[in-house]
């Protein structure tokens, strides 16, 4: 993917599951338990599946997966584009993200539609010093 | 331990109070709930307030200061939708535990204006770029979750809106008292696909108030007008994979259904009316299944056949439900056992469930908690 030009600026995350590298480069930060594989978003104190005390452990999460549920959202909050495809992900390794699909008809949207997680500029917002901001969206497996 | 009673049980007619604080609408039910059981202030042991958006504004004491400051314990519940239901159960706890003979639960709220849910966060709005947040989209995800499996139909889910508007006819404390046909909500303003402005929950105010009593209570005060609590459940979400990224409506309603069936002695066969939490239409098909009224699967077909409606096998929400009673968060839970109870005391009017004995009142709050409870006529 291509960041924002200004490569002495690192983009900042906006999503508590993106990860940006010392490269610049962002991938998807996943935890799971040790004691029952359980894999969840955040590293928690104890795994909320079992109870183990052992903190989950981080993985990379592959970036392809499966589409479980979704809406063509028409309604949003004032001043959200609409319409969207709200959708929830199931990743290659156990991950679920909630995500906008980008690049789909509404009638091609199924359960098990395979998805390709893509890294984009969060719509291209800054924060206060100007540092850019990295998000991301599903697209159909093969498309760009 | 000694069974507990609810012997009064009111609410005021939902709706837009613009000019009134939520501590006045809630001490306004709770008197009548008071007026109800013939009880007064003076004799009620504790007080459980429940309001999501109000309760650390202590919004039980300004209940108290309304209706009489009688130095009682008071405690300000907040669980989400499930906020109303968690105020019942806790005074039942209350009198259970034999701390008290009578207790008030008061359930308020002046919903904030337009779309609910999305959490405030740092940088852009996750809104839009990160799929929804808002809470048409989170129930129209569980139920097209259902459509995949099952076949459900957009119109399916259309007919929950259809039969809970009509209904709502029939009570005059619901906010809209208006005949919706299929055509007029598959036709109204699409929100999130599958649902349909008219499929979404009405966002008004209200307050709601019950007297509960412990047996020996009950019985001077006389059991004629008495509805006893054969369960009281009280959930959390479990751990699910896909939870908390995707809201689980399910496991935590099926768990609380269970336990308080097993509480009560009791199955869904022996229920003759059901109040569930029909947030969004979605959500209703989903409730039939997790309150084992049919069969996983089977909810489409259930509103299909008409048993849902009054005059049916198992007539639900014919007070109109959340999506024409009106959903004031913090008053829902305990409006849903006013319901139940006019119904079980033959006051229910004109949509009374003729005969009905026993009803189920259920709650889902968002983040999750579920409150269902089992009342069966003294």
């Amino acid at each position: 993917m291509t960041l924002a030009s200004d490569t002495a600026m690192l983009p900042k995350p906006a999503s508590s599951v993106i990860r940006v590298g010392a490269d610049g480069k962002p991938f998807i930060e996943a935890f799971r338990c040790g004691a029952c594989g359980a894999v969840v978003t955040e590293q928690t104190l104890a795994c909320r599946a079992c109870g183990a005390r052992q903190a989950p452990e981080a993985y990379r999460s592959p970036e392809m997966g499966a589409l479980w549920t979704w809406s063509v959202v028409h309604r949003s909050y004032p001043g959200i584009e609409v319409p969207f495809v709200s959708a929830i992900v199931d990743l290659d390794g156990g991950l679920t993200l909630k995500g906008t699909v980008i690049g789909a008809e509404p009638g091609q949207l199924h359960q098990g539609l395979r998805l390709r997680l893509v890294f984009d500029d969060a719509g291209g917002a800054r924060n206060k010093e100007g540092a850019p901001y990295v998000g991301f969206h599903f697209v159909p497996e093969g498309d760009a | 331990m000694s069974d507990v009673y609810i012997v009064g049980a009111d609410m005021i007619a939902f709706g837009r109070y613009p000019d009134r604080t939520p501590g006045q609408l809630a001490a306004e039910a709770a008197l009548m709930a008071l007026d109800d059981a013939g009880l007064a202030i003076r004799d009620i042991g504790a007080l459980y307030a429940s309001s999501s958006f109000n309760a650390a504004s202590m919004i039980g004491q300004q209940v108290l200061k309304q209706i009489g400051q009688t130095g009682i314990p008071c405690v300000n519940v907040s669980n989400a939708c499930a906020s109303g239901a968690t105020a019942v159960r806790e005074a039942w706890v209350a009198i259970k535990a034999g701390i008290y003979d009578a207790v008030l639960a008061v359930g308020v709220e002046k919903n904030p204006r337009g779309m609910l849910g999305g959490p405030p966060t740092e940088g852009p709005s996750p809104e839009g770029l990160f799929g929804s947040a808002s809470m048409p989209a989170v129930f129209a995800e569980a139920g097209m979750v259902h459509a995949e499996k099952y076949g459900t139909t957009i119109e399916q889910f259309a007919q929950v809106a259809v039969k809970n508007h009509h209904h709502a006819t029939m009570n005059p404390k619901a906010v809209y008292r208006k005949e919706t046909p299929l055509d007029e909500v598959l036709g109204s303003e699409m929100i999130a696909y599958p649902l349909t402005k008219l499929m979404c929950s009405a966002n008004v105010d209200g307050a709601a108030g019950v007297v509960l009593v412990s047996e020996k209570k009950a019985k001077e005060l006389g059991l004629s007008r008495a509805v006893r609590i054969r369960a009281s459940a009280l959930t959390s979400d479990p751990y699910e994979p896909r939870n908390p990224v995707m809201f689980d409506a399910n496991s935590v309603t099926s768990i609380a259904a269970k336990q308080a069936y097993e509480m009560a002695g009791l199955g869904p066969e022996d229920l003759d009316l059901v109040e569930l939490h029909d947030c969004f239409a979605t959500a209703e098909i989903l409730h039939y299944e997790n309150l084992g009224l049919c069969t996983e699967g089977e909810g489409g077909s259930l509103i299909d056949s008409g048993a849902t409606t009054l005059g049916g096998r198992i007539p639900v929400n014919v007070s109109g439900g959340l999506l024409s009673k009106g959903h004031p968060i913090g008053a829902t839970g305990v409006a849903n056992m006013v319901e139940i109870v006019e119904h079980l005391r033959g006051e229910a009017g004109a949509r009374q469930v003729e005969g009905a004995k026993i009803g189920l009142a259920h709650v889902l709050g968002f983040g999750a908690a579920t409150g269902v409870h089992i009342l069966e006529k003294a």
